[in-house]
């Protein structure tokens, strides 16, 4: 696609913008992988579509507010980056995107109080557990609640978990062969405590040393991706000041999110001082599954127990692991590492969930349509245990599984391996 | 290609856009009072993403249509035929000759919505309207023992109204033919509005609005043929170090008596595209590498057609690797898939030919083209349906940077010399906008007459996807 895209006028980002709207040869090879394609067969709403919006946009062809709804309904979720032959950086693209609009955007004071809400209390694990804990206590109300406030209360579990403080360092265990250092998450850090709990236990255990730096914060992801860029940088900058990445051997993050958000800093300091410190910090960033499936291969992975009874575990692919960071392999490796686990594959396995990240709170009819779909293609599978590798999916799937009648445990890749370490599989 | 833009010189990062993004036609208003809302699509936001193809970007439509069934069809082409304005149908618009993309401000009839399949296994047929993804004809059909072997590169994307409209192909054509020979008859709305219902008998009519890329009526629904598969499929790679010897192993297989179910050729730049993608281990080295399946009911037969590709690949100068496992055919197969859209990775736009050529003619062809393109400076790569002797040379260019007119002599060198050696200009993309120049070349004078007659018999007032196919008639020749 040739374009007009004035870049002087928008700066680094509006070189990253063009670069990637040049890049596609509107082929058509992404519609079949886009979530918002498949419900709604439009091309307004495929990827091939939005970058064809976005270009039109930023050369002054098309307005905004015309544009946007079909940009707000893009999952940001990436399946159609795996799908594309050329290579088109799509994600870059309406990242970019969003935080060079969102200043042009008329939104109304609701909108802007609701998104204003989003960001201050999904970062701050201690608000966020305030607000989940209320939130827990007003959710035989939701049936009365307007669809905008029902969406957040429907995702909550039905008893919220009490804060468990980490540590600043756990140990290694034995011989010491590695020190990480490690991203605490937000929201995760409320909503499933036991994450970060399992993490520290297994790493510590396979000898590796975890430090969680202070003065870490949010990863930046939920502004990045929502448009709030002067919020992204401020985080992206205190943890570029709270990890050094020369006193670690990774950087590990267990919510895909989180973990493609942090490899995406150089992309956000694009033509900046700081790019340079952002590249050495991205290539320290590993996910937690990506780190222990390294250890797999060297051999130095401490075998789990057999499980008491052969278990059909249905593997659900986060798309911030498959298609942000490409990562597949290494947690199927690490399930199958346990003996008597057998990973099922979900059928439609790339096709989002709908939770992607706020999207449940800004389009929940379509996030719930992904999330029933996803919920029957798990199920179809009949299950024994379903994991996945980010705290978004396992929400959005857990509720979803729920409502279909199903008792099955949902958990993080890294629980279910420490479960076999205890011998409680 | 794409229309001339002005680049904006403003300081400001929010430019103000030209248009409010509502459609101020009449059109848009009596299609929506006609068919309600939901179908029709009239905001400039919607509109722009409906003038574009897999090559080119046409004019922006004042409207867009979503029929969900042939009468909202009908209805949608008698409104545009009483405004005067021309109808373009569209299916999934992953088309490589321009033929979805309108040449002029009218309707756009996105078939997407029609999507109603049913199979029917007694009779080994499958029913479809023209929205059904192609693949999911096999898909439904699989159940049964049955499937749909056209299968062209798209395949997961384009829709079975737009593959009837090009006559899409697909690497199992050698063997097992077109989609034009999968259809058993068709429903198509005429230029007034009729509906008919042709079959293959008596006239051909159905054959002849197969192909006619929507220039003489659109396609609603089709009644297409279902085959059981092949029970066993052996799969080879092999790499040349220049793209003629590959072209020899080609000619030499299939004199000795091989009729392999599907043979392709990528040359260097096209293995290296898709690897920069796929990262598989294809051979970066090679000139050209060669994919082959041998298929059929008997094992021996199949094991034998292997071996005697094979040895033509080995006399010619090749290296052979076998396909071990169905995983390792299946990545095999991606990689020939993917390489149209690959191409974007070295430039943004290209100039896509589809020519065929005799078989025997294959060497001294792919070589002359070899050579067009080195002369010319110009990126240019070959791949395609060796086996048919359809030859895909794309000219990679970047507007920016290289000359339009310079791509388009390269293009009219290739095409001379495809119709040099007896050879089409199309072998299942269409003409479209992009080869239509060369029409004069390939078509005798009389016989393009009788083209425009039958043209002007079916659409007599020209309505239908204006600006495709044809050469105009005053003999100028029109640029894409």
């Amino acid at each position: 696609m040739n374009h007009e895209i004035p870049v002087q006028n928008i700066g680094p980002q509006g070189e990253v913008m063009a670069h990637a709207v040049d890049a596609c040869v509107h082929c058509g090879f992404c519609l079949p992988a886009c979530p918002t394609y498949a419900l709604l067969g439009d091309e307004m709403d495929s990827p091939r579509g939005r970058i064809v919006l976005m270009k039109e946009v930023l050369e002054g062809e098309l307005a905004l507010a015309d544009a946007a709804p079909h940009l707000d309904r893009c999952l940001g979720c990436q399946a159609c980056v795996s799908a594309c032959p050329s290579g088109v950086p799509y994600g870059e693209l309406i990242t970019s995107f969003r935080g060079w609009s969102e200043p042009h955007r008329e939104r109304s004071p609701l909108d802007r109080a609701k998104r204003a809400a989003i960001l201050k209390i999904l970062p701050a694990p201690k608000v966020f557990s305030l607000a989940a804990r209320a939130g827990q206590y007003t959710k035989p109300l939701a049936p009365l609640l307007p669809a905008a406030l029902r969406a957040p209360l429907d995702l909550l579990p039905e008893r919220v978990p009490a804060m468990q403080p980490s540590p600043r360092v756990t140990p290694a265990r034995g011989r010491r062969i590695g020190r990480v250092a490690f991203l605490a998450g937000c929201a995760q850090q409320a909503l499933a405590p036991n994450f970060n709990a399992a993490t520290l236990r297994v790493l510590a255990r396979n000898g590796i040393e975890v430090v969680i730096p202070e003065g870490q914060g949010c990863c930046g992801a939920a502004a990045l991706h929502t448009g709030a860029r002067d919020e992204a940088l401020r985080l992206v900058r205190q943890n570029l000041a709270a990890f050094d990445p020369d006193e670690y051997d990774a950087i590990l993050s267990n919510a895909a999110g989180c973990g493609a958000g942090l490899k995406e800093y150089p992309v956000v300091l694009h033509g900046l001082p700081d790019e340079e410190q952002a590249r050495a910090f991205a290539a320290k960033v590993q996910d937690i599954s990506e780190f222990l499936a390294g250890l797999l291969r060297q051999g130095d992975l401490e075998p789990p127990m057999p499980t008491s009874r052969p278990l059909t575990v249905a593997y659900h692919d986060a798309c911030h692991l498959a298609h942000a960071q490409k990562i597949r392999l290494a947690p199927r490796e690490l399930l199958r590492a346990i003996p008597g686990v057998t990973v099922a594959e979900v059928p439609e396995g790339d096709l989002c969930c709908g939770s992607a990240g706020t999207y449940n709170l800004e389009q929940p009819a379509l996030a719930n349509e992904l999330g029933v779909r996803k919920a029957g293609n798990i199920l179809s599978t009949t299950p024994d245990l379903v994991v996945s590798g980010n705290i978004g999916c396992h929400t959005q799937i857990q509720s979803h599984v729920r409502r279909q009648g199903s008792r099955v445990p949902v958990m993080h890749t890294v629980e279910l391996l420490d479960l076999a370490y205890r011998g409680e599989l | 290609m794409t229309p001339e833009k002005v680049a904006l010189t403003t300081t400001s990062p929010a430019p103000k856009p030209r248009s409010n993004g509502k459609a101020d036609n009449a059109l848009a208003a009596e299609l929506t009072r006609l068919l309600g809302p939901k179908k029709v699509l009239s905001n400039l936001s919607e509109r722009l993403n409906y003038r574009y193809d897999a090559i080119q970007f046409g004019a922006t439509p004042l409207a867009v249509v979503l029929p969900e069934s042939t009468a909202d069809v009908v209805t949608a082409v008698r409104a545009a035929r009483a405004a005067g304005v021309p109808v373009v149908g569209r299916g999934a618009a992953s088309g490589l000759s321009g033929g979805a993309a309108p040449t002029s401000p009218g309707l756009v009839i996105s078939f997407t919505r029609m999507t109603r399949l049913d199979i029917f296994p007694e009779r080994r047929e499958a029913r479809a309207q023209a929205g059904v993804v192609t693949l999911a004809v096999t898909e439904k059909a699989k159940p049964h023992g049955l499937i749909y072997p056209p299968d062209p590169a798209s395949f997961r994307t384009s829709t079975i109204g737009g593959n009837l409209g090009e006559n899409a192909g697909g690497p199992l054509c050698f063997k097992y033919g077109v989609s034009g020979d999968y259809v058993k008859g068709l429903e198509f709305v005429d230029a007034d509005g009729g509906v008919h219902e042709l079959t293959r008998d008596a006239y051909d009519l159905a054959g002849l609005l197969i192909g006619s890329e929507g220039t003489l009526g659109l396609i609603t629904e089709a009644t297409l043929r279902l085959t059981p598969p092949p029970k066993y499929t052996r799969t080879l790679m092999a790499s040349f170090p220049e793209v003629g010897a590959c072209a020899e192993a080609v000619s030499a297989a299939i004199a000795a008596g091989a009729v392999p179910g599907k043979l392709e050729f990528m040359d260097q730049a096209c293995t290296n595209a898709v690897e920069d993608f796929l990262a598989i281990g294809l051979p970066r080295e090679a000139g050209a590498v060669l994919l082959v399946d041998t298929d059929g009911d008997d094992l021996g037969t199949v094991e034998e057609e292997r071996a005697l590709v094979e040895a033509a690949c080995l006399n010619a100068g090749g290296t052979v690797r076998r396909a071990a496992t169905d995983s390792e055919s299946a990545a095999l197969w991606q990689a020939r898939r993917s390489v149209s859209p690959a191409l974007g990775r070295i430039r943004p736009q290209r100039m896509n030919e589809d020519i065929v050529v005799p078989r025997s003619a294959l060497p001294e062809v792919v070589r002359e083209i070899r050579a067009l393109g080195d002369a010319s400076g110009l990126p240019l790569v070959q791949f395609g349906h060796i086996g048919d002797g359809n030859l895909h040379p794309n000219i990679l260019f970047d507007p920016r940077r290289e000359s339009p007119e310079a791509v388009h002599d390269l293009a009219h060198q290739i095409a001379l010399v495809a119709i040099r050696h007896g050879g089409v200009l199309s072998g299942e993309h269409g003409i479209g906008t992009m080869k239509r120049a060369f029409m004069r070349d390939a078509v005798d004078p009389v016989t393009l007459g009788a083209l425009r007659d039958v043209k002007r018999a079916l659409d007599p007032t020209g309505t239908l996807n204006p600006g495709k196919i044809l050469p105009d008639e005053d003999g100028t020749h029109a640029h894409p």
